[in-house]
């Protein structure tokens, strides 16, 4: 037998069993599961010609008169992002708070606060968008109540999972010292969390705003009412800087975001 | 300023460890006391019960007039300063604030949600800050400082409350020969001038003969020994240190040669 003979490192050189099952229930799923979605191979080698017309017709010059209309949607999009998520970060607070273990003030709470959360965004935006369009009517008004609603159920729910792993002698250090309940989360529990709430709300922010976007669907005010009527009226002229200019919006807080969080930590 | 009464005091946690076997004790108000004894022995829950970190499974103990309860928890804390090993300082905030949550029990909920403190508080601050020599880090972070200052900043924080009574839990346990010696000055500086009554907690034979009035022996949570420090003879330190009734061995030879 050569030396050079490839094998894997286990007692026989053979595949691991455990590893080997797992991938090939896997591949049986996935052979299963294909054609229930219509995913077949001929259908998307006969879509290429479709997908070059329609890649052709995105290469337009862009609609220019539409473009201040754009401007003010994007800024609409922008406003419901920031205020939503505001709002959201003021509900998230205090929720956080009785959503963690270690600062609950009972199980009972805690457990009651944990159902909350997972409850809130245990469906997206859009469908809590359509509740609130349906309850309040069209425009940007139901879409920062759905955005702010699940926000609360992420962010509560990263809050307390920060404010879980801090360390409790610091906690102790100023209970020893005659501070109160809510004393305690302010001195003790919050600057320990501080940097991964910061953390938190950046990340949420850029979802958020690429939640805006989709929230015109339903008729929830933003960019996205333009987005799908640019796309049913084949309006190929305006569909690209739609998409640009969620691109570049999402690239810059982007990076707005790393620059403030690095000087903050 | 306050004495401070143990009566009785067991304390048995939920894995079955029995921490302390029913300790009595009477510490005078204004006096430094040390308890000593060997890692195990049920110093750092003797001293945890005198502020209510830990509670006792049986017995009593009272502050002054005050009896240690659920209930008048925060009232005994807001007279009970402490000094921890870790320090167990807020990293994130700056040694100013940490001096100043030694005053959160004279402020209220709602100003102190908003970080807010009177001009007394400061005052008061900064005087406990001048007195650990530490005015000129007053606005750094606290996890910016050595060990040794992050402990000044205990005290200083100890010293903000306006205490009664400080509780030094191994409070140089972390830090060098020199800076221990620093750090056990101050303490018995603060006793000795403002009339404190401080209880330390220590392992190290040496620094409790030079340090304190009163030693309160700790082996196996029960009081083997409680007198003057210059009581502290050989006899007496193996029984200390003694383990499981055999003799005592060279470790402790090793630290008599250094007492």
């Amino acid at each position: 037998m050569s030396s050079s003979r490839l094998c894997w490192p286990t007692p026989n050189g053979l595949p691991a069993l455990g590893p080997t099952a797992v991938l090939a229930a896997c591949v049986a799923l996935l052979a299963i599961s294909g054609p229930a979605v219509e995913l077949d191979l001929m259908r998307l080698i006969a879509a290429i010609p479709r997908m070059i017309e329609f890649g052709g017709h995105l290469l337009v010059l862009p609609d220019w008169e539409y473009l201040p209309t754009l401007g003010v949607n994007m800024l609409q999009t922008l406003e419901m992002t920031f205020l939503a998520t505001s709002i959201a970060l003021v509900v998230s607070l205090p929720l956080g708070v009785l959503a963690a273990a270690n600062a609950s003030p009972h199980p009972m709470v805690f457990h009651i606060t944990r159902n909350l959360l997972t409850l809130m965004r245990a469906l997206p935006e859009l469908v809590w968008a359509l509740v609130f369009v349906s309850a309040v009517g069209l425009g940007p008004l139901p879409g920062i109540m759905a955005l702010a609603f699940v926000t609360v159920g992420f962010m509560g729910k990263f809050f307390a999972e920060s404010i879980e792993v801090i360390d409790l002698r610091q906690v102790e250090g100023v209970a020893a010292h005659g501070a109160g309940w809510l004393q305690l989360r302010t001195f003790a529990f919050f600057p320990q969390a501080f940097p991964d709430f910061v953390g938190t709300v950046m990340y949420i922010l850029d979802h958020n705003l690429r939640a805006a976007a989709i929230l015109g669907l339903v008729g929830a005010g933003g960019i996205g009412y333009d987005l799908v009527m640019a796309m049913r009226m084949f309006d190929y002229d305006r569909l690209l800087p739609i998409a640009l200019s969620i691109y570049v919006v999402v690239t810059v807080l982007d990076r707005l975001s790393d620059r403030f969080r690095r000087r903050l930590i | 300023m306050s004495k401070i009464i143990i009566k009785d005091v067991a304390k048995r946690y939920a894995n079955g460890f029995e921490a302390l076997k029913g300790v009595s004790a009477e510490i005078p108000a204004g006096s430094f006391t040390v308890i000593l004894g060997p890692s195990g022995a049920g110093k750092s829950t003797l001293l945890r019960t005198i502020n209510g970190l830990e509670t006792p499974t049986s017995g009593s103990v009272q502050i002054g007039e005050q009896p240690v309860t659920h209930a008048s928890l925060r009232a005994v804390r807001a007279q009970v300063g402490m000094v921890f090993q870790h320090f167990n300082l807020v990293d994130r905030l700056s040694v100013m604030t940490n001096v100043l949550t030694g005053r959160l029990s004279h402020r209220s909920w709602l100003g102190s949600l908003l970080y807010l403190f009177q001009r007394g508080d400061m005052d008061i601050a900064h005087d406990a800050l001048i007195r650990v020599g530490l005015t000129d880090k007053a606005w750094s972070r606290a996890d910016k400082l050595s060990g040794g200052q992050q402990q000044r900043v205990g005290i200083a924080r100890a010293l903000a409350q306006q205490p009664r009574v400080i509780l030094a839990d191994e409070p140089v346990a972390s830090l060098d020969p020199v800076t221990s010696e620093e750090i056990m000055g101050l303490l018995r500086e603060i006793c000795t001038r403002d009339g404190i009554t401080i209880v330390v907690n220590l392992h190290q034979v040496e620094l409790a003969k030079r340090f304190a009035d009163r030693v309160i022996g700790l082996n196996e949570g029960v009081v083997v020994y409680d007198g003057v420090a210059g009581g502290l003879d050989r006899a007496t330190l193996s029984r200390i240190y003694n383990r499981n009734g055999d003799q005592v061995d060279e470790q402790l030879e090793t630290m008599l040669a250094y007492a």
